[in-house]
């Protein structure tokens, strides 16, 4: 069957131009914003987590087993601007995201470097997505023709291109890509450990969403089932030859289920309504922290109803009985370290996780290079100072024991360093005082909180106060929580 | 909803029996208020000041509250009533708590068929401040401050006037309620005590505020319905 892609935008609002490869009127748009992408996505990280250098950098720098929900959020909210109708949209975050992987370098458990910005490595990790959007079509029934699969390929090969101008390494055409995947299957992927980790740990481990945090019990049930469910999906997907290599057996009846579960996620994306389907409502859902720019009204009006069915599932939910424990503002040295501190969940806390709060802070808001360099700066030079004064054993990193032992006494020079650089992309008009619109301005954009119409106004001083309470652990800060604790 | 202290007293009772005694009335009035194709309801639960009585007392009705949300929020919703809540800006307010409120404000926001508005650390003399605070930093020049301009930059500038106030147990102070709104209000001071409040005595309220002659100042009499009453 051939895909048509849509004539205009999910909105209507402005004219789609069949010519512009990421715009709406292409065929990788209207993919991109479907929940069904999800099926998509999670099958091509395997593949990618099966590369070496991707591997090595997910298994030493990235969150997603720790904070996956935010992860995702980030990944969905970075997927909506680089298929943007406005090409400057794209092309601003193609550069913040070429800025934030030429950050993220090392040496793996055997000692070869990694980077995260290797064309090679990028190349792969768009092929995945491209061989895994055809596989979800052909498990889907709506196998894709030679037309189709041309002009799809020529889509991730655009794709590819704004993110690396100098053209990347894919093949120019789709008959030389097929052979370069397959010998990618064969010859270049490893047994890695960053594949398990992901179909042992994150689907059978995976934190509940905030819809659900209050709920542990009942996500845990639900993820009982679902998370195997999951990962057979997942594994019966991939490439026979790799599966092999892997070591992963097909369980028997995964055939079925993965047909199944496909041909569903086709036909809820084909019969119900459009907005029902997107991934913008069902991160609604998951998320009320979640808030994409505003969509037409038809979308608004969804948003507002999944947010509306969410309240009333919290509401109905019984709440769980709460212990009673005194100042719950005050929190211990260690909830402190493995909520906040330890991003990557690895039990100790080194670069990776210092880098990961700097990412995380320069994504949501959207820093320009120079601050967002300024602000990596303070990070590392925090990190210096805590390897300076906390590694006792010189390790390169540093043990919850560690902090909690040392904070106390610790100078902090670095960290009101990091506390400035966070105030003066927040002090837009520079007069040296958070006013009340910049500090609705920092909340909205950079906690997804609205913090009110209160008349709250932060001098340099009590902002950096704050700042430090929180990272030394004394106090819970509702915003700051929001932005490196919630996963 | 005043009383629920004295209920208690006389009864031999903690004072935090009062306030749970209180949750029937609340839900009697709305009730009542519903039925009588009242538009604008407004109860007054907790003010600014309320945050002075003792640690435990407020601790056991920030609990009642949440407790009565979660109760009565598809209840409300099933009735088309849309909750708003006035104040709530305090940084004691239990996160948990706000996180119920602003679902309930999330969950009934499109409804019409009435509009319950609850001053929860509410304090008539702040919303005023905090408008003339917002009208300078918006650099509104001076001959432009009318009554109606000013009255946009209060919270829920959408709200009309009060008609009635009905204040129970006999006390009669404004206690900072509503300042601005309550200009013109008509005042009924029943003096049952808030947790024996039911609907009948609403309905006596009522009518007392229909044979009530309002002038608004002038000499006309404007029909009193029960329509626009709070």
């Amino acid at each position: 069957m051939s895909y048509a892609a849509p004539a205009g935008t999910d909105d209507g609002s402005m004219p789609a131009d069949p010519d512009d490869p990421l715009g709406p009127g292409s065929m990788l748009h209207p993919l991109a914003h479907q929940t069904r992408w999800g099926l998509v996505a999670s099958r091509a990280i395997v593949l990618e987590a099966a590369h070496p250098q991707i591997g090595a950098a997910l298994m030493t720098n990235s969150t997603f087993v720790a904070h996956p929900w935010r992860r995702l959020r980030n990944t969905v909210l970075s997927a909506q601007r680089m298929f943007d109708p406005d090409e400057r949209v794209r092309q601003r975050e193609a550069a913040r995201l070429n800025r934030l992987h030429a950050r993220i370098t090392g040496t793996d458990a055997e000692g070869r470097p990694f980077n995260a910005a290797d064309p090679e490595a990028r190349a792969w990790v768009v092929a995945t997505l491209f061989e895994s959007t055809v596989t979800m079509c052909r498990l889907s029934g709506e196998s894709l023709d030679g037309p189709a699969l041309d002009r799809l390929y020529s889509e991730f090969l655009a794709f590819l291109a704004l993110m690396d101008p100098g053209g990347g390494e894919l093949p120019p055409t789709l008959r030389e890509f097929w052979r370069y995947y397959e010998l990618m299957i064969e010859e270049r992927l490893e047994n890695t450990e960053a594949v398990h980790v992901i179909l042992d740990r994150l689907f059978a481990q995976v934190p509940a969403p905030p819809l659900l945090r209050d709920r542990p019990a009942l996500w845990a049930a639900g993820r009982a089932v679902a998370g195997p469910v999951a990962t057979a999906i997942t594994v019966a997907s991939l490439p026979e030859p790799l599966r092999a290599r892997l070591g992963l057996p097909e369980l028997p009846g995964a055939r079925m289920l993965i047909h199944t579960t496909y041909l569903s996620t086709r036909l809820a994306t084909q019969l119900l309504p459009q907005a029902w389907t997107r991934l913008d409502t069902v991160m609604d859902m998951l998320d009320p922290t979640y808030s994409p720019r505003p969509g037409s009204d038809a979308l608004t009006e969804l948003r507002r109803g999944a947010a509306k069915a969410g309240a009333l599932l919290r509401l109905l939910t019984p709440t769980p009985r709460t212990a009673a424990t005194g100042d719950s503002t005050l929190r211990s040295a260690s909830r402190f370290f493995s909520e906040v501190l330890d991003q990557t969940g690895n039990g100790h806390l080194d670069w990776p996780d210092l880098a990961a709060m700097a990412r995380e802070i320069a994504t949501r808001l959207d820093l320009a290079t120079e601050d967002e360099d300024r602000l990596f700066t303070a990070f590392a030079d925090w990190w210096r100072e805590l390897q300076k004064e906390l590694d006792t054993d010189g390790d390169g990193r540093i043990t919850g024991h560690e902090y909690a032992a040392a904070t106390a006494a610790m100078t902090s020079s670095a960290l009101i360093r990091v506390a400035d650089v966070l105030f003066d992309v927040t002090d837009a008009d520079d007069d040296q005082v958070i006013d009340a619109r910049e500090y609705r301005v920092l909340f909205r954009t950079a906690f997804n909180r609205d913090p009110g119409d209160g008349d709250e106004r932060l001098t340099r001083a009590e902002f950096v106060r704050r700042f430090l309470n929180f990272m030394a652990g004394r106090r819970h800060s509702d915003a700051y929580d929001r932005l490196f604790a919630q996963s | 909803m005043d009383g629920n202290g004295r209920w208690a007293a006389q009864r031999s009772m903690p004072r935090t029996a009062g306030h749970q005694a209180a949750e029937a009335a609340v839900i009697d009035v709305i009730e009542a208020a519903h039925t009588a194709g009242v538009e604008w309801l407004s109860l007054y639960a907790f003010s600014t000041e309320n945050w002075r009585r003792p640690a435990a007392e407020v601790d056991v009705l920030l609990r009642l509250v949440r407790r009565a949300i979660r109760k009565h929020a598809l209840a409300l919703h099933t009735r088309g009533i849309r909750c708003r809540f006035l104040g709530v800006t305090d940084p004691r307010i239990p996160p948990p708590l706000a996180r119920d409120i602003a679902d309930l404000m999330a969950l009934t926001r499109d409804n019409r068929r009435m509009t319950l508005t609850v001053a929860f650390d509410h304090g008539g003399r702040r919303d005023i401040v905090e408008a003339a605070r917002s009208l300078i930093r918006d650099g509104v020049p001076p001959e432009q401050v009318t009554e109606e301009s000013f009255a946009r930059y209060l919270p829920h500038p959408d709200m009309p006037e009060v008609d009635l106030v009905i204040r129970t147990s006999g006390e009669q102070r404004i206690s900072n309620f509503m300042l601005w709104q309550v200009a013109y209000a008509e005042w009924v001071f029943p003096r049952v005590l808030w947790p024996d409040f039911r609907s009948e005595h609403f309905w006596e309220c009522l009518d007392v505020y229909r044979r009530r002659d309002r002038r608004f100042g002038g000499v006309q009499v404007p029909t009193a319905t029960g329509k626009g009453l709070r």
